[in-house]
């Protein structure tokens, strides 16, 4: 089956949540459970109220069915966090360091689990402008554009994501037209 | 744009003529020309596709000139403005002025090359924040997006995006819609 063009060098938003979602985060269970195996590993016992680290796809799913509270990893359980790599993002020319899939996560655990996180609210907001900031940096980005290579240290999982497709063909569009300065045997046209 | 046999982008920029004055008589090759005559004299002028005047210059049967869309005037617009030139009013809509460009660059020698591929990598690069800026536009407006944002001169640079320039723009577009759909997308229900 052939991939549309947009898809052949990157993949979708939700792929992305997926694999984000097999990050560990803490609960804290509403309901017992004994140690049981799962394709990637084995998770449990739980034991309400005692904390247990399970995948954020079990930690949803649970939450869904409402069996657990999930606590939310530090970098999102205190907005002074974010605040502080805004700041960070706004005042330096590079990319500051943040988890890879900080986007993914931060969006599930906001829809599913928002009554869990204090100020979700002002947490949204950051994370707006935070994405807002970063974007503006890789379009700054762009016009350092080389045929050879570009480095955008920090970038996360989702912006990769989103900016692959086109600053790839972009420099495969720049490989053609930079002339090699190896001489090929070819005749002049005389002009 | 390569120099594969196959790549269709180099197929259709090669199908563009570029004007050739033949040294030697050829009998019975008129038709080329277009017009009535019988044969090609020497110093006759004879619009003549790339692919087919490659080998003519190859075996040194004829002398060539550089093409209006990469002539003088041409050039000095783009030093000057790259993107309010019309690269598609040049070479055809949906035209390949950068792919027809490449193909002279491979044929004329060196030095002359040296500034052909600093003329395309310049007008490319100052060209392509402008056709990026707009996608993301445009993804944001949705498929019934109307005007654009400053009106007239967004839409005639639209209008006027070589082909390989269109390709990045539906690219960016693209991957910017969904990043954009799964960014607002709340849907706890499936999950």
């Amino acid at each position: 089956m052939a991939l549309p063009q947009p898809l052949r060098t990157s993949v979708t938003p939700l792929e992305l949540e997926l694999i984000a979602s097999e990050q560990l985060v803490e609960i804290v269970p509403l309901i017992s459970m004994e140690k049981t195996a799962f394709i990637s590993g084995a998770y449990g016992p739980l034991r309400p109220p005692a904390k247990c680290r399970i995948p954020l796809w079990m930690a949803t799913n649970l939450k869904l069915k409402k069996k657990c509270h999930i606590v939310p990893p530090e970098w999102l359980s205190v907005a002074e966090f974010l605040q502080e790599r805004l700041n960070r993002e706004t005042s330096q020319p590079e990319f500051s360091k943040l988890p890879f899939r900080f986007a993914e996560i931060a969006k599930v655990i906001l829809d599913v689990a928002s009554d869990d996180i204090q100020n979700a609210d002002k947490i949204r907001s950051l994370l707006k402008d935070l994405r807002e900031a970063r974007q503006a940096k890789s379009r700054d980005g762009l016009q350092k554009l080389d045929h050879s290579e570009l480095s955008l240290p920090n970038l996360c999982s989702m912006e990769i994501n989103e900016i692959r497709p086109f600053f790839v063909q972009a420099m495969g569009v720049l490989t053609q037209l930079v002339k090699e300065p190896v001489a090929d045997a070819r005749p002049d046209g005389d002009y | 744009m390569d120099n594969d046999y196959f790549s269709i982008d180099a197929i259709l920029a090669e199908n563009q003529k570029i004007q050739c004055t033949f040294k030697v008589d050829i009998p019975d090759m008129g038709h080329l020309g277009g017009g009535s005559d019988r044969d090609i004299k020497a110093l006759a002028k004879v619009p003549v596709p790339i692919w087919l005047a490659y080998i003519i210059l190859y075996s040194d049967w004829a002398d060539f000139t550089i093409p209006a869309p990469f002539g003088p005037r041409v050039r000095n617009a783009l030093k000057a403005e790259p993107r309010s030139v019309k690269l598609s009013g040049l070479v055809g809509a949906g035209g390949l002025w950068y792919g027809f460009g490449k193909m002279i660059m491979d044929i004329l020698g060196d030095e002359q090359a040296e500034q052909m591929s600093d003329v395309l990598t310049k007008t490319f690069r100052g060209r392509l924040l402008e056709v990026i800026d707009q996608a993301q536009h445009f993804a944001a407006l949705g498929p019934s997006g109307g005007g654009g944002p400053s009106g007239d001169t967004a839409q005639s640079f639209r209008e006027g995006l070589d082909g390989t320039e269109r390709e990045l723009f539906a690219l960016a577009q693209e991957s910017t819609k969904r990043s954009k759909r799964w960014h607002e997308g709340n849907d706890k229900a499936r999950r």
